[in-house]
């Protein structure tokens, strides 16, 4: 039985270092959840939910097996918000999930996180696709959910008629295609300055 | 990772807390006997809770158990050291699922849950908290030979009777079998 323990992968890419939430990454974690920031994501939360919520997002991977990474920086081992795959009792699909805290903002750091959480979900555990649940009004979050490659999906379950699902592409469509080259390309212009764009298009 | 143990008791089998204890929890926390520990919940916050369980384990080292009938293997009550933020200082919680009240399983899985604080977890001391309605749980603080010392206010759960265990030296004294 998987609940009794459960280890937690770890993921590594370029800049970053994926591991289970752990205690001392807490202060991190409610320090977003807490604030403003956290109003696309059921927040903001006192003291105790924000509490309750972290155990659970350990929880998660002992009874699905899979759950939220919290991102480290390779370096300096400091968090930026976490990323993985998510499915409380309820939700119509599994989904890949991300949040950053505001200071980690802008470096394209979710997009890294995301990506290989996905690309892990996909390879290692067999997932065929997934979904990501967003709030409308999230355009950083619905940006990114494009930039990976997903697509409004008006068609599908949402989970409480609040959110919009974005689909993301499958296994296949990543699989050494254009697609997955351009993610990789935005990643490693973001990881090496020199090849930071000038600018984004305004419209 | 924290390894979650098992332990054996006359009746029970106090073991981690999984999937398939979803639907008992969730009838639980849809009832009205899961209002003095922050209920009714919807299935969805029910899972969560199922979730925030097992990480209580990997966050603090403990954690509560799922209690199971261990003739029938039915999910019977989740019990056991449980220390959530703003607690005033851990305590033995102890929730019996709908149908298996009246048996005495939450004195019997909560003693051995104070035992196993005491000797394995090396806690000096053990509260348990009760709301004040909630004259079943506190007639299992008194089962156990706990006294009332006073009132806490949770920030959520509003206020809650503050009930002390035996210590460590009165409960291997034998103090329980008085209880028994």
């Amino acid at each position: 039985m998987t609940c009794a323990s459960f280890h937690i992968p770890r993921i590594e890419t370029n800049r970053l270092i994926l591991r289970g939430p752990e205690p001392d990454d807490y202060p991190d974690f409610k320090a977003t959840f807490t604030s403003y920031r956290a109003r696309f994501m059921g927040g903001p939360l006192n003291p105790y939910e924000s509490w309750m919520l972290y155990a659970a997002e350990i929880g998660h991977w002992n009874i699905r097996g899979y759950g939220m990474w919290m991102i480290h920086d390779k370096e300096t081992d400091k968090t930026y918000g976490m990323a993985g795959g998510w499915k409380p009792a309820m939700w119509p699909e599994a989904e890949i999930a991300w949040v950053i805290w505001p200071d980690a903002a802008g470096h394209g750091i979710a997009l890294e996180a995301a990506d290989a959480a996905r690309n892990y979900l996909y390879t290692q555990l067999g997932w065929e696709g997934a979904v990501s649940y967003i709030d409308p009004k999230n355009l950083d979050s619905i940006r990114l959910a494009e930039r990976l490659g997903a697509t409004k999906d008006k068609s599908a379950t949402t989970i409480d008629g609040n959110d919009a699902v974005y689909r993301h592409p499958s296994p296949a469509d990543l699989d050494g295609t254009q697609l997955a080259h351009g993610i990789e390309m935005e990643i490693s212009h973001y990881a090496d300055p020199l090849f930071k764009p000038k600018g984004w298009a305004i419209d | 990772m924290t390894q979650i143990p098992t332990l054996a008791t006359t009746r029970l089998t106090l073991r981690a807390p999984c999937a398939d204890d979803f639907d008992v929890l969730a009838q639980f926390y849809a009832s009205d006997r899961s209002k003095h520990v922050g209920g009714p919940a919807t299935p969805e916050q029910s899972w969560r809770m199922l979730a925030t369980e097992l990480g209580h384990w990997s966050l603090r080292g403990y954690g509560r158990w799922a209690v199971e009938e261990t003739a029938t293997g039915a999910f019977a009550g989740v019990i056991g050291p449980w220390y959530p933020l703003g607690w005033p200082e851990p305590e033995i919680g102890w929730d019996l699922m709908n149908g298996f009240e009246g048996k005495g399983y939450a004195t019997e899985a909560a003693m051995a849950a104070l035992q196993y604080a005491y000797s394995t977890l090396g806690w000096p001391t053990a509260i348990s908290l009760v709301s004040p309605p909630n004259a079943g749980s506190r007639k299992v603080a008194q089962r156990m030979g706990a006294t009332k010392e006073g009132m806490f206010t949770h920030e959520r759960h509003g206020p809650l009777e503050v009930w002390r265990h035996m210590s460590p030296d009165d409960l291997g004294s034998g103090g329980m079998e008085a209880y028994a």
